[in-house]
């Protein structure tokens, strides 16, 4: 346990629209652990920060999809269709996705992320006072 | 009682001065300087073969004053626990020609591809084409990747000198 990241970025079971109401936006504060980075004990379902591949300066935060190896199957652009694409993660490298896949810039945009850009894995919540707990696993469509 | 309490005060002094040294031991070596053995045929006739000794700053990456020319250290895009002694040939925007045999007669270049590097990536290469595998191999890697940059050769003392570009 190191650090206290915080962040004002998209949280991650929002159901607005950042573009229309940037004040929906509030605050999240995440316990986070580097330990399972160094160790390699992430799993699939863990919610994870990194250093963005686009912009190296911006810290983000998704969840982890799928492993070096594994297949993952994602929707390419779900606010016009339906489509489908299947993909093998390439070796050294994980996939990441935002929960609320309409409006977020994950793995889709930019492909398979490598593991030495992962920073910490998040797995308590301490603010907002309501979501206090552990991070909850992700949410069936 | 009284012979116990200044043992532990002293105990507790001294322990204090190891705990300091140590932390700023580690902070220099994560956030500053740190020395680094480097060793392979990749970046051929800049570093030897055998093994070299480098002092790598960490300051310049974090600020992004690390562009084409320098030797930087950069963790592997395919196996994380690696890291790589390369030379940034190109960064985001610039665009890369390069060939993936080094063919025997220069005048002629088939198989040679080029791309752009893309936002917040750059392209690195060993000095010695022949036998490195860099981003001719697994693609422009993320900036973020950037451990360091090597700027001086520290051992073996008869090459000692400034690494530049």
């Amino acid at each position: 346990m190191e650090q206290l990241y915080i962040y004002s970025e998209k949280p991650l079971f929002a159901l607005c629209y950042p573009q229309i109401c940037r004040h929906c936006c509030y605050c999240n504060v995440l316990l986070v652990e580097r330990i399972s980075i160094r160790t390699g004990k992430l799993r699939p379902g863990d919610v994870v920060i990194l250093r963005s591949p686009q912009t190296p300066r911006k810290i983000i935060c998704k969840r982890l999809i799928g492993m070096e190896g594994d297949q993952v199957t994602y929707v390419v652009d779900p606010k016009n269709s339906d489509r489908c694409k299947t993909i093998v993660v390439p070796k050294g490298h994980v996939w990441v996705e935002g929960d609320y896949i309409y409006d977020s810039k994950d793995s889709r945009n930019f492909g398979a992320v490598p593991y030495g850009l992962l920073e910490g894995r998040a797995f308590w919540t301490l603010l907002p006072r309501k979501d206090f707990g552990s991070l909850a696993p992700k949410p069936k469509s | 009682m009284r012979q116990w309490r200044s043992i532990a005060r002293e105990a507790v002094a001294q322990v204090s001065i190891v705990v300091k040294f140590l932390s700023f031991l580690h902070v220099t070596d994560s956030y500053l300087f740190s020395f680094t053995h480097v060793l392979g045929p990749s970046m051929l006739p800049t570093l030897n073969i055998n093994g070299d000794v480098v002092l790598v700053e960490h300051l310049s990456h974090r600020i992004g004053k690390v562009g084409a020319g320098d030797l930087v250290l950069v963790r592997s895009p395919l196996d994380p626990r690696k890291t790589l002694t390369k030379r940034i040939l190109a960064v985001e925007g610039d665009k890369v020609t390069f060939c993936l045999d080094p063919p025997r007669d220069p005048t002629r270049d088939y198989r040679s591809r080029s791309l752009v590097v893309p936002k917040g990536h750059v392209w690195i290469q060993g000095d010695n084409w022949y036998a490195s595998t860099d981003s001719r191999h697994f693609g422009p890697v993320p900036y973020g990747l950037i451990q360091g940059k090597v700027f001086l050769r520290v051992w073996p003392p008869n090459s000692f000198g400034s690494l530049g570009q």
